[in-house]
């Protein structure tokens, strides 16, 4: 039996998390444990609007706690280097409501 | 029959996963864990213009808490199968 | 074909296990509603305290409620969306209540 979300291919590359509260959180996979506990470096958020593009804040080295994740997305890097973000415009996720 | 021993059966097929937070992902089906986590490939979010918040991902992995439904294919359901899983629960097997 | 053991009914799990292909109406969290047939359900045990049922639903009737309030009046508006699904999966931690179908005569 596995034991643990199996994110070993992801180390060291840059992954996407959406988080229970809907924020997306951008960077790169560090470590994780069998409880989805997650280490990202470099990491930063990209804040979704309906009024502006979207809008990147730096927040560095994070640990997210397992609880609080709902995805956990390999970032093809090809396609996001052609996102037009500044030009992306939606409402933020909503909240998992459990 | 473990409850997720089912799910097994339909790796490589198509399902649509339905999250708590209204997202619907697309995908094929990876792996499934005893916690019902889901790891799908080649995924897309069922209404990008409305949630694009995942336009650069493919693969993902979903953590089995925040899962509300999972569509499956019907093609890959086997009503007998479950049918017999269900009574054999239900008789301690 | 139901043995007498298998239709003796002694736990809430039992009445559910009875209800196997037949269509049964399941409450669930968030003002959804399903309406299915039954193909399999199974009990996880999260702990001692604490169990899921899972199930499996065919032919599957989903109706979700929203209420929204009129910006200018402040009235709830009460909105109803179906849909239709052929196999569904449902976890059981969003799971308030099933109803197995009537049994009246």
């Amino acid at each position: 039996m596995s034991t643990g979300p199996g994110l070993e291919s992801l180390v060291d590359q840059q992954i996407s998390v959406i988080t229970n509260d809907g924020r997306n959180i951008v960077g790169v996979l560090k470590g994780f444990d069998q409880a989805t506990n997650i280490i990202l470096d470099e990491s930063h958020e990209r804040v979704y609007s309906t009024k502006e593009g979207v809008q990147q804040l730096v927040l560095g080295l994070y640990i997210i706690r397992g609880d609080n994740i709902s995805i956990v997305g390999e970032v093809d890097e090809e396609l996001d280097a052609h996102l037009d973000l500044s030009n992306l415009r939606a409402h933020p996720l909503k909240p998992v409501i459990h | 029959m473990l409850f997720f021993s089912y799910f097994k059966d339909l790796v490589g097929r198509e399902v649509t996963v339905e999250l708590k937070n209204d997202l619907a992902i697309r995908g094929t089906l990876h792996s499934v864990d005893q916690y019902l986590n889901i790891k799908l490939e080649n995924t897309r979010v069922v209404d990008q213009d409305k949630y694009p918040h995942m336009l650069s991902v493919r693969n993902c992995f979903i953590r089995g808490s925040v899962v509300r439904y999972v569509q499956l294919p019907p093609d890959g359901v086997d009503v007998d199968l479950l049918h017999d899983a269900t009574r054999r629960e239900a008789r301690g097997g | 074909m139901a043995t007498e053991e298998e239709s003796a009914v002694k736990e809430p799990l039992d009445l559910i296990r009875l209800s196997l292909d037949e269509r049964i109406y399941v409450k669930l969290r968030s003002d959804r509603e399903l309406r299915g047939k039954l193909h399999w359900v199974t009990v996880w045990l999260l702990q001692a305290y604490d169990q899921h049922l899972n199930m499996i639903l065919g032919d599957v009737e989903e109706v979700v409620t929203t209420v929204e309030i009129d910006d200018e009046t402040y009235e709830e508006i009460v909105r109803t969306t179906r849909r239709t699904v052929p196999f569904l999966f449902v976890r059981g931690d969003g799971v308030i209540l099933v109803s197995p179908p009537l049994r009246t005569a």
